[in-house]
């Protein structure tokens, strides 16, 4: 097989180049004269305005086709989240430890607690109705105010021992902390139909059966999600809603040792076993209390 | 003639030294003289080899002096101990193989080639991610390990199905060239032995008979009726006779000495080996032209080509991107993922393996029509070729004397000469056709091998040269059983032809019982037999020669003659019965019978006929823009006629000398310009210059080289490439493999060939047929054509894989489109698809228009790639975005909400990321939604690429001219996109190391209106290319 390249200096290659970027001979810049360069670009502009212009209209159209109310799937949300607070993540996951007596180690916990009760002060939940009822809240029209559904109230007293007023530390500084669990959020869930869904927080597993069991303080009482706030209508029809908490008072942590507590919600719909998602009905998180 | 070429071989070593002289002159260009200083080492080489040549004396030495310096005995031979001993000093005689690449370097230069490099560099990336990840977080995750696991693996894979390819193309050359081991009668020990060739050694005493091959260089101490045929050594076809007397100071012209791999034709023959292997005069032309290397192949430069300008691509949009994503806050790390992204969204991982199996697949098509090919680029170098430097015996021509022309009763009758004449047509009444037939049938030593009474006449073997075996079938065509007639008429005595009488007698008794003559049958020379004759049989009178009928046989003579035919004169004489009774003892040495007043009955004129189908072919190449020249050792007669019946001459062309001939002038005073043909022999090729020899090259568009040595065609194809020119070059001797090394397609012959041959070409032509090379043109074309359209539907997709990245960064959106999804598409779904295209169909004549300009018609040129890139793969990425954001919308994310949501999106501690309609989700499930965000977009890309498929199937016309249906592999690709997509989303959709999610069935017909889209604008740019031809459209549209 014979060459067929040759070899070029580099300055022969520097003046073709050269003679490339503006060829004086033909009034060429980088292989057009300065007219085809007008050509070419007026037609790619028109080419990406029609195609910009196309690709704009089937966003509209698609944008026309959605439920503003209701996601046409949630093929990924059959079961809710679980989070925790105060959350504070590590390597693996929600990892806590402080230092009772050193109180620069969970001023920031407790600051984290507080910050996220903001959202849940009287004046907070203003909008939201008093509900008492112990059913699922159906509401198939719009009869709150500007065509929106109502919300019902959760505010920090229900927390009682763990809603900060009474107790500004949430029982860290005496080493009972308390924990607060929250259920996302779901357009149209019911995690159950009859019994409200509970929590129940324990040591997970194995390395601490010579410890006695975790005992818990749940608030509200009996850890429950009253079920008067599901269904959840979603953010255009229920703009003030506000998910329901319960507190979990951790009265027995032993301390100067990592403890693993998880917190799994109990209820029909409700499942905590997907192997892939740590946080799906459940959350775990590693607790270590320094004395 | 024989004895010429050998001239012609040692002089022109002094005309390239005069060549190179002049170079040295001048100097000035940089490249030639590069050239010049390997074509300096190959010529001292030769040199080298000439001075060898001359100190072999051997054949000056009697049998004495032979004896004591080769140790050995005449009649007893080497003694076993002593052959041990020699064969131990001096090795095989066999020639050494040319130097292969070792197995496990050809295997690294897989690994490394290509893009290879890039993603290797990407693997390499992903693992130092994935280090600086681990050295700040121990529990980091392995992603980044399996994508360079990943990518290190798809290289290695590419790799070694590259390696595969090539290794299998490969063995089937080398079982193709394998052969029978040969033997070799040897007296040793004075025994006779038939030992294995490669065992035998200097000063070994052989046996050699018609038929065999000589096993070594050997000094013949005894011959009878020995010919040899020397043409794989010196490109001469005739058979040249041996015998044991010293006859030329030169080795290569004296009778004495036979050489290693030339044939010996009949007779037998004792000889005593001088030279083994290496040393023999083969192998030292075999190991010079391993001395010229092969270089890159058109395809591999356009490959390359190709290569660099993706890989340009990727690097500058990678760098950019990088330095984007820095200044835009990124992390370095994540940058660098970023980077490893658009490097494996940009490289068509695929493509290069698609390539080979592409280029394999022709390569098995051109192997059933005969053509093996040996390097798979050279498939597509055979369709750039602009001129054929063809060889006319055997290639052009049957390769056999076949009779053309008689002449009887003062006229010329023409035979058949086709290759399977069954009957002859000419006009066989005349008495004169009785006689001449009859003298045809007679005056013949040749004989078929019996037991061939089924195979068809012209295939049957026959003992004898090639002219009588011309005679032997002619007249068995034309009489019936010749052996019959041979039988009833016996032959009484016989002279056999020889070169100083240059006539062949026989004397018959013949088969007509009542007549007791003999029948005295003559044929030789024309003008030998004329001298001998004083009758001239017309009409089947015998009459007088006077003035005007010995006129009218020169005339014919000449005719003849000037058609480069072999003219044979016929006569005969019945002896009288009462001179010579039928008891008469006839004495050939005494030649007690008359030689003169014999009748001449007429002449009758052979050719080695062209093929039937190389006129056709030859016309072909012409409208294809392929330049023939013929390259032949004949005489120029010969090959100017041949020439002008298959049409490298065309009928209406005339040479200068034709010119000068029909007006009448000197050669001197015709215009150059006038004359389209031109005849050049090897003594002028000699003493031409360089820049002659390129005037003669450009100025003449039709040439045959007459009478050249195999060594000149080197030159010959030195020049054609001079002018730029993708040239093939057909041979089969030993001394064209330089000549076929050279070439950028060298083409040798499988029938004819010699080995050397076929080792350096890059195609074996299995039927020896110059109509194959047309279709392996064809072929060629047709094959470059089809991977432009494969690379084109190929590079499309890239924008589509690389815009999710783009996006990604700047915008901030969920990752569109995954780097193994990429891998899926690369390697999954697009490989069936692109490879189908290479079972494409013509668009137009391919045979109708120029070979392509190895320079300016690249394979991927500008408008290829800003096409793929820039409308079609905008369009495909837009398509594929729409399934992307419908997925994403109906599961609660407006595109919205998902702009420059990528931090919270990617951070592991958020797990209640708030969507569109106030909905709360975990990493987990958001995780999962970006998978299936992925899988959306692969089945956009997929969907699209689909269209693109179709409209790829034509770059001009359209698709409804080409025809949806006509290509069914195109159909078994788009199944097979829609078969692994099928697989990936609903049969891997759980494996979840895989990214893949099933898919809502309906997000599949998301992008078909876009795919129709892209077909319909497809459609439309080939209109406006169809409607305005050379338009600023076509220019910037057409690829």
């Amino acid at each position: 097989m014979a060459a067929l390249q040759e070899k070029k200096s580099c300055s022969q290659r520097m003046e073709e180049f050269q003679r490339y970027c503006w060829n004086p001979d033909t009034g060429q810049m980088l292989g057009r004269t300065l007219s085809r360069w007008v050509w070419i670009s007026l037609y790619y502009v028109a080419f990406y305005v029609v195609m910009t212009g196309l690709f704009a209209l089937c966003i509209y159209s698609l944008m026309c086709t959605l439920d503003p109310y209701t996601p046409d799937y949630q093929d990924q949300l059959k079961s809710p989240g679980v989070t925790l607070r105060p959350d504070v993540y590590g390597d693996e996951g929600l990892d806590i430890s402080y230092n009772i007596s050193d109180n620069g180690t969970w001023t920031d916990l407790v600051h984290t607690l507080h910050d996220f009760l903001e959202g849940y002060s009287p004046a907070a939940q203003e909008d939201n109705i008093n509900c008492t009822s112990d059913k699922v809240f159906i509401q198939e029209s719009f009869r709150a105010p500007n065509h929106t559904k109502f919300s019902c109230k959760f505010t920090t007293d229900m927390l009682q021992n763990c809603s900060g007023l009474e107790d500004p530390n949430f029982g860290f500084e005496e080493g009972k902390p308390c924990f607060i669990i929250k259920m996302n959020r779901i357009v149209r869930f019911l995690p159950s139909n009859r019994t409200a869904p509970r929590v129940d927080c324990a040591f997970l597993d194995q390395h601490h059966k010579d410890v006695q069991p975790l005992q818990v303080e749940y608030y509200p009482p009996n850890g429950t999600f009253s079920l008067h706030y599901f269904p959840y209508y979603g953010k255009k029809a229920q703009p003030h809603y506000s998910n329901p908490l319960v507190a979990a008072k951790l009265l027995n942590v032993p301390r100067n040792t990592e403890v693993v507590i998880v917190c799994k919600i109990l209820a029909e719909h409700v499942t905590y076993d997907n192997p892939h998602d740590p946080f799906e009905g459940k959350v775990e998180f590693k607790l270590k209390i320094h004395k | 003639m024989g004895q010429k070429t050998p001239r012609i071989y040692s002089v022109e070593l002094n005309g390239a030294k005069d060549m190179k002289q002049t170079d040295k002159g001048d100097g000035k260009d940089k490249y030639r003289g590069l050239q010049d200083n390997c074509l300096e080492l190959r010529k001292n080489q030769r040199q080298e080899h000439l001075t060898k040549e001359i100190d072999l004396d051997d054949h000056k030495l009697s049998n004495k002096e032979l004896e004591t310096k080769y140790h050995t005995n005449i009649v007893t031979g080497l003694s076993s101990t002593q052959a041990a001993e020699l064969l131990a000093r001096d090795g095989p005689n066999a020639l050494s193989p040319p130097k292969e690449t070792p197995e496990i370097i050809k295997f690294l230069k897989q690994m490394v080639g290509g893009f290879s490099i890039l993603l290797w560099a990407g693997a390499i990336l992903c693992w130092i991610a994935y280090g600086i990840q681990y050295s700040s977080d121990k529990s980091s995750s392995l992603d980044n390990v399996y994508l360079g696991t990943v990518l290190a693996l798809v290289v290695i894979l590419t790799g070694i199905f590259a390696y595969y390819q090539e290794a299998k193309s490969t063995n089937i050359m080398a079982s193709f060239s394998k052969m029978i081991p040969q033997q070799a009668l040897v007296i040793r020990d004075s025994e006779k032995k038939i030992i294995p060739a490669e065992q035998l050694v200097v000063g070994d005493i052989v046996e050699i008979k018609g038929g065999d091959q000589i096993p070594a260089d050997i000094r013949l101490l005894f011959a009878q009726g020995c010919k040899v045929d020397n043409s794989s050594l010196t490109g001469e076809s005739e058979p040249q006779s041996r015998s044991c007397e010293f006859t030329h100071d030169d080795p290569l012209e004296t009778k004495n000495i036979g050489f290693y791999s030339t044939t010996c034709l009949e007779g037998t023959a004792t000889g005593m080996v001088i030279n083994t292997g290496d040393r023999t005069i083969i192998g030292q032309i075999a190991s010079l032209a391993s001395g010229v290397g092969n270089e890159k192949t058109p395809i591999a430069i356009e490959i390359k080509h190709f290569v660099h300008i993706v890989a340009g691509v990727a690097i500058s949009i990678g760098v950019l991107f990088f330095i984007i994503a820095v200044s835009m806050k990124y992390r370095v790390l994540d940058s660098i993922i970023f980077l490893i992204g658009i490097i494996v969204a940009n490289v068509p991982e695929g493509l290069l393996a698609t390539v080979t199996v592409t280029l394999s697949l022709t390569a098995k098509r051109m192997a059933k029509k005969n053509c093996l090919v040996k390097n798979l680029e050279a498939v597509e170098t055979l369709g750039s070729t602009s001129i054929i430097c063809s060889d006319k015996t055997g290639t052009l021509t049957q390769n056999r004397m076949t009779v053309a022309h008689l002449w009887f009763d003062n006229q010329i009758f023409m035979a058949d000469t086709s290759e399977d004449q069954l009957k002859q047509t000419f006009d066989q009444s005349s008495g004169t056709w009785a006689s001449l037939s009859k003298i045809i049938a007679l005056c013949n030593r040749a004989e078929f091998r019996p037991g061939q009474e089924r195979v068809p006449i012209m295939k049957r073997v026959v003992v004898g040269d090639a002219s009588e075996t011309a005679l032997l079938k002619f007249s068995e065509v034309v009489l019936g059983d010749v052996m019959e007639i041979r039988k009833r008429n016996h032959k009484v005595a016989e002279i056999p032809f020889n070169s100083t009488n240059k006539f062949q007698l026989s004397i018959h008794k013949t088969d007509d019982p009542i007549d007791k003559r003999f029948l005295m049958v003559m044929k030789g020379a024309p003008e030998k037999v004329l001298e001998k004759c004083s009758t001239i049989m017309v009409n089947g009178q015998e009459q007088p020669l006077n003035n005007s009928t010995a006129e009218a046989f020169y005339t014919a003579y000449m005719e003849l003659g000037g058609l480069g035919e072999r003219v044979l004169g016929f006569c005969h004489l019945y002896l009288p019965a009462d001179e010579f009774p039928e008891t008469y003892s006839f004495d050939v040495d005494a030649m007690n019978f008359p030689m003169s007043d014999l009748c001449f009955v007429g002449l009758l004129s052979m050719i080695d006929p062209p093929r039937s189908t190389v006129p056709d072919a030859i016309t072909k190449c012409r409208s294809a823009g392929i330049k023939v020249i013929m390259v032949t050792g004949d005489h120029p007669i010969t090959a100017k006629a041949i020439a002008k019946s298959v049409g490298i001459i065309s009928a209406n062309s005339e040479t200068v000398e034709d010119i000068a001939k029909r007006l009448n002038v000197a050669v001197e005073q015709v215009n150059k310009q006038d004359a389209k043909a031109a005849v050049v022999t090897g003594m002028e090729l000699k003493d031409m210059s360089e820049d002659q020899l390129d005037e003669v090259l450009t100025s003449y568009p039709e040439i045959v080289f007459a009478r050249t040595s195999p060594q000149q065609k080197l030159i010959i194809v030195e020049g054609c490439q001079r002018q730029d020119a993708v040239v093939a070059v057909t041979g089969d001797g030993v001394n064209d493999s330089p000549a076929l090394k050279k070439a950028d397609i060298g083409i040798a012959m499988g029938i004819a060939g010699s080995d050397a041959a076929k080792n350096a070409a890059d195609m074996v032509l299995l039927d020896d047929n110059f109509a194959s090379i047309v279709t392996g043109v064809e072929e060629g074309r047709l094959i470059f054509d089809n991977l432009k359209k494969t690379i084109a539907y190929t590079l499309t997709k890239n924008i589509a894989e690389l815009c999710p990245f783009l996006i990604y960064i700047i915008v901030g959106v969920p990752l569109p489109l995954g780097t193994i999804t990429i891998l899926f598409i690369d390697l999954g779904t697009d490989i069936v698809p692109s490879i189908a295209l290479a079972y494409e169909k013509a668009e137009s004549d391919i045979m109708n228009r120029k070979p392509r300009h190895k320079k300016n018609d690249r394979l991927v040129n500008k408008p290829l790639a800003v096409y793929s890139y820039l409308h079609i793969g905008i369009m495909q990425s837009l398509g594929a975005f729409l399934v992307y954001f419908t997925v994403y919308a109906q599961e609660g994310f407006r595109p919205s909400t998902l702009i420059n949501l990528r931090v919270e999106w990617e951070k592991d501690s958020v797990n209640n990321l708030e969507d569109s309609y106030g909905q709360e989700w975990t990493r987990y499930q958001r995780k999962y939604l970006e998978w299936t965000g992925y899988t959306a977009f692969f089945i956009g890309i997929m969907v699209q690429q689909i269209a693109d498929l179709i409209i790829r199937k034509t770059r001009r016309n359209s698709i409804f001219q080409q025809g949806l249906f006509r290509n069914k592999v195109i159909w078994v690709g788009i199944a097979s996109q829609i078969i692994i997509a099928l697989i990936l989303s609903y049969g891997l959709g759980s494996i979840t190391a895989l990214n893949f999610t099933m898919l809502r069935p309906q997000y599949w017909f998301v992008a078909v209106p876009h795919a129709i889209l892209i077909w319909v604008y497809d459609e439309v740019r080939k209109l406006f290319i169809r409607l305005y031809p050379g338009s600023w459209w076509d220019k910037n549209m057409y690829y």
